[in-house]
């Protein structure tokens, strides 16, 4: 046999890990009941919670890194029922994104955050107040009489704050991803990929961005449904916060009944609150097995969208009750609701799966489809008598 | 403890640990009850097909060993009952037993199985686990002990079952109901052919008297069973059903009448293999049935039917022969052997008054036979109708057909009339006057024919004396009836005018006389029966008649006593009370009425009257039976009628026994894991998903298969199979390993591909493989080589697919990725788990149970419980193998001898012999006894022929047979028969000598003979059983066999076994701790022991183990045990010793050694071999090159002294194991490293373990530490075979590469200690010590046990044993259960006076041996020695106490120099010679 070489085992993994969710992960004795249940694991596909758990066990740092899987699990929960170990698989893997996005962060912030109460509260805290003394910096006149929110806070002003955040957010956000692609196509790169697979398989990005189809194929369909409306309920807010403010944030709210912005906030907020108490809710009961462990990166984020939701429709309510004063608070309190959420969600904490995700299974076709070309290449290079089997063993690996 | 011992022990539970421990104990004198709540002892062993890694056939292996037990006279057997109560202390318990009611006479019965057979119930069998069926009568398996069946009996019948009491043939009512019931049609019409030849004649004409008795009367109204029974008749076409091979006997019978009474005779005897003849004086066969009975009431094509059956059977019937006219009765009885005569009663009693025969007068009889047999009648309009009875009925209804106006006159009221109600109401329904309490006078003609009938009114007065009210006539109340017809009905009588030439009786009633239990007549041969002589009857009495002359008539022919059996029995009612409850469970429902033609319809014409039940009316009607709602047995009593030996006792109850005990072994076994607990894997909903004892059963050719492996869903042979590993092991909720499941899965996929054929897929998805034990690995490589598929991969779930009922299972493949197959059976490796009683005991015994719920025990007392005199074995204390189970069987019989020392042979009962006499010289004098075994042999064949025959025979003297040889009674004859006889040799035909010949030879001993001249002819197994259907040849082939046990007989020499006389001494070689404890054992059994220990101190092995995975410290154990051992004043201890050499045979060994500087010579019984074995010193990994590189027993002796620093360690398994040098699995080693790895994190919990391995084989309840260093971080890396890691040195750093299978990816470790798990390797004196031994080694140089499974410390030489390391790794528990049996073993040997030898061996003819030494090379036992008889001149000896008689050397012996005794040549050849005559020319 030759010599080996291989991943240097880091036993600081193990316990590293542990500290983004707190179980026992070692118990596992790696007999490949989550892998065989999980309804994501298709025939012949390689999608395995029993490598990463096992990477993780034995230190194997860098194959972790390396791995998508973990973004490729939907935490049903099956694997964890069937468990004959009780070792929690499914929130195995729930820890290791949360490990990876600490990992993908090129500022460390995440980790900070992940890992201490403190740090987290503390950075909600701050920018919230950052924002307070901007608004009280920044605010317009303040007029009683009637509601003239765009007096108070022009939409100008905020949309061009709106732009700034994203902007910024949208750097950290995009460093953070380029490092996952590091990490799991270019260092881990044992096929080569061919450039116009990222060009082509730019659908396969779009359309699971869109669909989240993957979430589907688990046997929980409602949970799909009900993800699929927060989904879209957020990111249309979102769309009409950040790019069409001017409509949205407007003062004569009592004209227009049919009001395509005002209509598409109704079923944006409406989604995002029905969906985020569902959350909450079974978060509180832990009656399902993917409810049963709540760390406090899974609490907040659902907390504050709710919180940001409604504040919003509390700023729609007042103002349709032509209340000025009561307004203009509670839309700086949305305010240092919504941006801190961003702030430390988005680059650094879970909103970024929202990222990640459809990122992972972009990654994971090209992977496959790049895999797919090579041994094709392989099997006619080596039917044309140009490779003997051991290199195009070597190739394939 | 008590001063008052007794010497006898309480086994509770007889799997093989029990079994081991109670034989063990039994040899060593003492008395034991082996208790069991099974029907048979035998444990779960005897459900397996085979055992693993020999692939022996586990029945084979253990039947002899029941047998051994169920005959020992030291052991008895307390089977299917219960530990009810235990008092007292050690060394005097008092326990109470409840044994439960099998409802069999262990007494009387014989073990036959027709009660089974016979059975109508079905139910599914436990020990076929649920794929197969029993009777509610079972006997649990073939070759059960004892061989009783159990009947299943759940709950009480809630009826008295009335009905078949009521039946003048005991017609099995609640049987046919109950499988009409469960829809079994074909078996409910069988079961009633069984009793009556003529069903449908019953089903339709029957009066039932058991409707009358139905208790179900009481609650509602009773069963419609005529109904019923009609309705089973309708379903089943007769004409396809298979006739029965029946041999003729050569004897022939002659039957006169063919009525229902002539019928059902001439059906039974031809059953029974006579030439039957009826003689009929009718044109056609059928009597009243035929010619009595309208059409309207039984449709004639059905008799037609069933006569045609009858007729099938070989019965010759000749219509048309009135004997008397053409034949007279005494000519027939020069051609028949016997005669039944069964004429009935025809006549018709004639009016007593003026114009009684004019012209229109017609007899009921006359008028019926005319109308069946379609002659024309005339009846006119108007018709009377004299009489009361059913054919009054009869006629009326007939004549009514024909068309005309009718008229019942009947002297008496409805109340009085003898025809049954239903049939009146039919008739009234029909438009039928009946004029009661009218009596005609006169007739009154006009023109020479019967124009008037005159009549007078009557009134009843005072009892008449049969019951009813006479009646008188009203004086003046004379009146007229215009009539044109009248038919009288007023009684029948025989005509008995041909029986009178041969000088028959007839009894005053005008009938023949006859001997009502017999129905013999005067005249030798010649029975009669039915209504010649009883007078006017019915059908069913007619036919217990015939079917009681049958009986009687075979029994006359064959010689035999008349069984006169009570015919009937008073039908029982309920009282009232039971009444009122079973109204609370049996709710009223009336019963379904069968539909009737309606009356209109039916009156014109001969259509039958009564329609047929639909199925769901007659499986409503059936269910309303009370006894077919219960579950198990209902207590029909089939089994109990046809029980030839009368053992069948429904009346048995729960008994208690109390006994004394000194002491208590508990060994209940295990339960299988259920595996419907875990519903994802579809056991109990996918029908081809089976448990692995399931399919062992479908793998065993004595299964419900035979052998033939069929899915259950579909009964076809399978393609492909998964077997799924760790059913209900190695979870969460049971976090132990059940040690078994690995190799009987393979077992299990090696016996299938033999059966199906290689292309058999088997594959075993597992997790580790733990194939730990001796032989074990190399069983598993050669599983793989030969094609078994290992898939590393635990299976959570099972799809099936629901049109093919295949199953698909999903699982990981190379580099995890997610394969799906297909399978046509999936076999569930159901895991061990804790006996039911588990709890119950430790309740009684105060035992503590582990949180598995099985016993709890300490690692250094692994029988002892926490109370003295009560030791646990098998499977109880935690799962283990079959060998592991009979080690602790045999260290509990040792705790419990050393216990009871003193008390050896007190309760044990000698037997005292009269002195024997001398035969030499005397002309032999044979006395053959031959047994009917019940019906087994007597239903067969002619028992008395064969006695005839033996008589014929030279030198017998005297020949007998009895319906069971092996009685009590018939004992004392035979001791009676040699007495007065004078008889010197004994012939037994009967069953088997497998079981009966030592009960015979102890009852010729007992008359003062020598029990070699006993010989044993089985006509039984090998004849009657295999036969039955031959009789004919059956019966040849039993005087074949008495020919030549009787030709062997004269030949028998009287043979004396030799008594050795025992030294009470041991010897035990090595001094470590099996040594050290199996001499404590012996020395406390109170036998001196020798303790040999090569080194200058005691304790071997054990003194470099530091620490236990329990966290015990061993090291003060061995101290005290050392101490133990050098203080008792029995063991005398040589260290420095160097065993020099032995001679002798076991209980006379003569061993020379050196102990320091001085030679010793020593004399003792016995050996035990526990030399130990030692870590292998590797030569990989840098061992010896890098002093970081270490091993396990190396880092133990690190960990102890002081601090540990080490930061990384890294342990590698299967050093020097499990490779092609050393092919076995060193077993101890995971456990080894999972304890060591626990001590470094518990001495420095920062530090990271790796340990790597290719599977952990911690098992049984090791797996919980395993599991405790996985929770502890310890870090585990699997390679796979044949990848070994590889360990460099870099700069002073170790570095370690592997390949890791799940990452399918190299890894690196940098190591600061490296730690080698390195083999247990036999130590290197073996070999030498084999040698002079004499014993065997493995190949891979342990020493070889005599059998790997049954008997694991024994070598095949008697008198020497093994226990410890030098028989294979193992652990420290393991170690001392073991040499706590070797000295029991050995006990059993020493406890005895002296040795008696075998009676046949063999021995040396000296003047034909020329000591070539084949003898010596062949004999397995060691028996056999040169010896210089002159100097240069050879001979060989038998040593007689080592021969055990296999014959082996007589077969190789070129000169014919070797004998065996009772098998010589001469006594072979003999028998041949006898069994090559054939019957005729020895006659």
């Amino acid at each position: 046999m030759g010599k080996i070489t291989g991943i240097q085992v880091e036993p600081t993994l193990l316990p590293e890990v542990r500290k983004y969710g707190n179980f026992n992960l070692n118990a596992c004795y790696n007999c490949g009941t989550c892998t065989v249940t999980c309804p994501l694991t298709s025939n012949g596909a390689t999608f395995s919670s029993r490598k990463s758990i096992h990477a993780t066990q034995i230190g194997a740092k860098k194959h972790l890194l390396g791995s998508l899987d973990p973004w490729l699990c939907y935490y049903c929960g099956d694997c964890s029922t069937l468990c004959p170990r009780q070792t929690e698989p499914g929130e195995a893997m729930m820890t290791l994104r949360r490990y990876l996005t600490a990992q993908y962060d090129w500022t460390g912030l995440s980790a900070k955050f992940y890992k201490s109460v403190a740090w987290e509260i503390g950075a909600l805290f701050a920018v919230a107040a950052l924002v307070l003394i901007l608004a009280l910096v920044f605010h317009g006149p303040v007029i009683t009489e009637r509601v003239t929110l765009n007096t108070f806070a022009p939409v100008h002003l905020v949309h061009t704050f709106d732009l700034i955040l994203l902007t910024v957010l949208s750097l950290f956000l995009i460093s953070n991803a380029s490092r996952m692609f590091w990490f799991t196509m270019v260092r881990d790169g044992n096929v080569k990929i061919p450039l116009y697979l990222f060009i082509t398989e730019i659908k396969t990005l779009l359309f699971h961005a869109v669909t989240q189809l993957q979430l589907s194929k688990c046997n929980n369909k409602l949970r799909w449904i009900v993800h699929w409306f927060l989904t879209s309920g957020y990111v249309l807010t979102f769309i009409m916060v950040v790019f069409f403010l001017k409509w949205f944030q407007v003062d004569n709210v009592n004209h227009y009944y049919i009001y395509l912005p005002r209509l598409i906030g109704y079923y944006g907020t409406t989604v995002i609150v029905i969906g985020t108490v569902e959350i909450l809710i079974k978060r509180l009961r832990k009656r399902e097995q993917m409810y049963k462990f709540s760390e406090l990166s899974d609490w907040i984020f659902p907390v504050l969208l709710l919180l940001t939701t409604l504040s919003g429709i509390a700023i729609h309510v007042f103002m349709l009750l032509e209340l000025p004063l009561v307004t203009y608070y509670i839309y700086v309190i949305h305010l240092m609701i919504a941006v801190p959420m961003l702030v430390i969600e988005v680059p650094f904490s879970k909103w970024a799966h929202l990222a990640y995700r459809p990122l992972a299974i972009y990654f994971q076709m090209i992977k496959e489809k790049a895999l797919q070309l090579q041994e094709r290449k392989a099997v006619s290079l080596s039917s044309a008598g140009k490779l003997s089997p051991e290199v195009m063993k070597i190739n394939v690996r | 403890m008590s001063d008052n011992k007794v010497g006898a022990v309480l086994i509770v539970g007889s799997g093989i640990s029990g079994m081991q421990a109670a034989l063990d104990l039994a040899e060593s004198g003492i008395k034991v009850y082996l208790l069991d709540n099974k029907p048979s002892i035998g444990g779960k062993m005897v459900q397996l097909d085979k055992t693993f890694p020999t692939n022996d056939c586990a029945m084979c292996t253990i039947a002899p060993r029941l047998v051994d037990i169920g005959k020992h006279p030291n052991i008895k057997l307390i089977t299917y009952a219960e530990l009810e109560e235990v008092k007292g202390d050690v060394g005097n318990f008092d326990v109470k037993i409840k044994v439960l009611p099998r409802y069999v006479d262990i007494e009387k019965c014989v073990g036959c199985g027709v009660c089974e057979k016979v059975c109508p119930r079905r139910t599914d069998s436990e020990f076929e686990m649920g794929l197969g069926k029993k009777g509610m009568a079972h006997i649990p398996f073939p070759q059960a002990v004892p061989m009783v069946p159990v009947i299943d009996k759940r709950e009480e019948r809630p009826c008295k079952a009335a009905c078949k009491d009521a039946c003048p043939i005991r017609m099995n009512v609640p049987g046919y109901i109950s499988l009409i019931k469960e829809g079994k049609f074909k078996e409910a019409y069988e079961l009633i052919r069984r009793t009556n030849p003529l069903p449908a004649v019953c089903g339709r004409v029957c009066y039932a008297p058991c409707e009358d008795a139905c208790n179900r009367g009481q609650l509602d109204e009773p069963l419609a069973s005529r109904a019923l029974k009609r309705f089973v008749t309708e379903q089943i076409d007769i004409n396809s059903l298979e006739v029965p091979q029946i041999s003729k006997n050569g004897e022939k019978a002659a039957i006169i009448g063919s009525g229902p009474a002539g019928l059902a005779a001439a059906h039974d005897l031809a059953l029974l293999g006579y030439e039957v003849t009826i003689f009929e004086a009718l044109p056609e066969p059928g009597g009243m049935l035929r010619y009595g009975i309208p059409e309207y009431r039984l449709s004639k094509d059905m008799l037609r039917k069933e006569i045609g059956y009858i007729e099938k059977l070989g019965v010759k019937i000749k219509a048309n022969v009135k004997i008397g006219d053409g034949i007279k009765l005494e000519e027939l009885r020069k051609d028949y052997q016997a005669i039944f005569i069964a004429t009935g009663a025809h006549e018709s009693l004639k009016l007593n008054f003026p114009g009684g025969d004019s012209p229109g007068v017609i007899h009921a009889i006359e008028f019926l036979r005319k109308v069946n047999m379609r002659e024309r009648v005339d009846v006119g309009g108007k018709v009377a109708v004299i009489g009361g009875g059913n054919t009054a009925i009869d006629a009326s209804r007939v004549a009514k057909r024909l068309g005309a106006d009718v008229k019942i006159i009947y002297r008496r009221s409805r109340a009085e009339m003898p025809a049954t109600a239903e049939e009146v109401k039919a008739a009234e329904e029909e438009g039928i006057e009946i004029m009661f309490l009218a009596n005609p006078t006169g007739i009154i003609t006009e023109n020479g024919r019967v124009s008037k009938i005159e009549c007078i009114r009557m009134e009843l007065g005072e009892s008449d004396g049969s019951g009813r009210l006479r009646p008188i006539p009203i004086k003046g109340s004379e009146f007229i009836i215009d009539v044109d017809t009248v038919i009288t009905a007023i009684g029948q009588a025989s005509n008995l005018e041909f029986i009178k030439e041969v000088g028959l009786e007839v009894s005053r009633r005008n009938t023949i006389a006859i001997d009502k239990a017999t129905l013999a007549t005067n005249i030798e041969g010649i029975f009669a029966g039915g209504d010649v002589v009883t007078g006017p009857a019915v059908v069913i009495d007619a036919i217990a008649a015939g079917k009681k002359a049958a009986r009687s008539i075979d029994e006359y022919l064959k010689g035999k006593p008349f069984t006169s059996k009570e015919d009937m029995r008073v039908p029982q009612k309920l009282s009232e009370e039971k009444v009122n409850t079973l109204k609370e469970r049996f709710p009223s429902r009336n019963r379904v009425k069968a539909k009737e033609q309606e009356p209109l319809v039916r009156t014109s014409g001969f259509e039958e009257v009564e329609k047929v039940y639909s199925v769901y009316e007659a499986q409503m009607e059936a269910g309303r039976c009370m006894a077919s709602q219960i579950e198990g047995c209902i207590g029909c009593g089939e089994c109990e009628e046809r029980c030839e030996a009368n053992a069948i006792d429904f009346n048995q109850q729960e008994k208690i026994i109390e006994l004394k005990v000194g002491s208590i072994i508990l060994s209940p076994g295990f339960e299988l894991f259920d595996p419907s607990v875990k519903p994802d894997l579809g056991f109990g909903h996918y029908p081809n998903v089976v448990s692995s004892l399931q399919f062992e059963r479908l793998l065993s050719p004595s299964g419900p298969t035979a052998g033939k492996i069929f899915r259950p869903s579909d009964q076809k042979e399978p393609e492909r199979i998964a077997f799924i590993q760790c059913v209900g092991s190695r979870d969460y909720e049971r976090d132990y390993c059940s040690a078994v499941c690995c190799m009987y899965a393979t077992k299990e996929a090696i016996i299938a591909r033999e059966h199906i054929g290689e292309g058999l897929q088997c594959d075993i998805f597992y997790m580790d493989i733990r194939a730990f034990g001796k032989g074990f690995e190399e069983y598993y490589q050669r599983a793989k080589t030969h094609g078994v598929n290992y898939i590393r991969c635990r299976i959570p779930s099972i799809k099936e697919i629901s049109e093919t009922k295949n199953l698909i299972i999903e699982y990981l493949g190379k580099d995890d990725k997610k394969f799906s197959r297909e399978y046509d059976l999936v076999v569930l490796s159901a895991g061990l788990t804790p006996p039911k009683q588990a709890k119950e005991l430790a309740g009684k015994f105060g035992l503590t149970l582990n949180r598995y719920g099985f016993c709890e025990t300490e690692t250094f007392n692994p029988v002892n419980s926490p109370k003295e005199g009560i030791f646990v074995a098998g499977a109880f204390t935690g799962p283990k193998d079959i060998p592991e189970s009979v080690i602790q069987g045999s260290a509990a019989a040792s705790k419990a001898l050393s216990l009871l020392s003193t008390e050896r042979g007190k309760l044990v009962k000698k037997k005292e012999y009269p002195p024997e006499k001398d035969i030499k010289d005397q002309e032999p004098r044979i006395g053959v006894f031959i047994c009917h075994c019940g019906k087994n042999i007597g239903g067969v064949i002619n028992v008395p022929e064969v006695v005839e025959y033996a008589k014929t025979l030279p030198n017998v003297v005297r020949a007998q047979d009895s319906l069971y040889v092996c009685s009590a009674d018939f004992g004392e004859n035979i001791k009676k028969m040699i007495k007065e006889h004078n008889l010197n040799r004994v012939v037994v035909a009967s069953c088997t000598p497998r079981t009966h010949e030592p009960l015979f030879q102890s009852t010729i001993r007992e008359a003062g003979l020598n029990p070699y001249l006993f010989e044993m002819a089985n006509i039984r197994d090998q004849c009657t059983w295999v036969h039955m259907n031959q009789p004919g040849e059956a019966l040849k082939k039993a005087k074949d066999l008495v020919r030549v046990a009787v030709a062997k007989s004269r030949l028998l020499e009287p043979l004396y076994p030799r008594f050795v006389e025992i030294v009470h001494k041991a010897l035990v070689i090595g001094g470590g701790l099996a040594g050290m404890t199996a001499s404590l054992e012996l020395a406390e059994q109170g036998f001196d022991t020798y303790l040999l220990e090569k080194n200058d101190t005691l304790g071997g092995n054990l003194r470099r183990t530091k620490f236990l995975l329990n966290g015990e410290n061993p090291q003060e154990k061995l101290k005290a045990l050392i101490e133990k051992v050098r203080k008792h004043p029995k063991v005398h201890i040589y260290t420095d010793a160097q065993f020099l050499n032995i001679e002798g045979s076991v209980g006379n060994f003569k061993t020379q050694f050196k102990s320091k500087e001085d030679t010793h010579e020593i004399k003792h019984g016995i050996v035990i071999v526990a030399t130990g074995a030692q870590e292998y010193k590797p030569t990989e990994y840098l061992y010896g090159q890098n002093p970081k590189v270490i091993t396990q027993m190396e880092l133990e002796e690190v960990l102890t002294n002081g601090g540990f620093d080490a930061k990384t360690i890294v342990m590698i398994q299967c050093v020097g194991s499990r490779n092609e040098t050393r092919p076995y699995c060193s077993r101890i080693c995971c456990s080894h490293a999972v304890k060591n790895a626990l001590k470094i994190k518990e001495k420095n919990p920062d530090a990271n373990v790796y340990i790597l391995y290719r599977d952990m084989r911690t098992y049984g309840f090791n797996e919980a530490y395993y599991t405790k260093a996985r929770e502890k971080d310890i870090r585990f890396i699997m390679y796979e075979d044949n990848k070994n890691p590889e360990v460099r040195q870099v700069k002073g750093q170790l570095k370690i590469s592997l390949h890791d299978p799940i990452l399918n990816a190299g890894i690196n470790i940098n190591s600061d200690l490296l730690v080698l798990s390195s083999a247990t390797v036999p130590g290197d004196g073996n070999k030498d010590l084999a040698r002079k031994l004499k014993v065997p080694l493995t190949a891979d140089g342990f020493f070889l046990e005599a059998h790997m499974k049954l008997r694991p410390v024994d070598f095949a030489t008697d008198g020497i044993f093994l226990a410890g390391l030098c028989h294979y790794p193992k652990h420290l528990e393991e170690v001392i259960a073991q040499a706590q049996a070797a000295a029991a073993r050995a006990g059993g040997i020493l406890s005895k006076e002296y040795l008696t030898g075998e009676g046949i061996i063999s021995c040396v003819n000296e003047s034909l041996c020329r000591g070539c030494g084949l003898c010596k090379e062949t004999c397995v036992f060691g028996a056999i020695e040169l010896i210089e008889r002159a100097p240069g001149i050879l001979i060989s000896n038998v040593k007689e106490g080592l021969c055990k008689g296999c014959g082996a050397c007589t077969v190789i012996c070129p000169t014919g120099a070797m004998r065996l005794r009772h098998y010589t040549d001469d006594q072979v050849l003999v028998m041949v010679e006898s069994a090559l005559k054939s019957v005729a020319a020895e006659i």
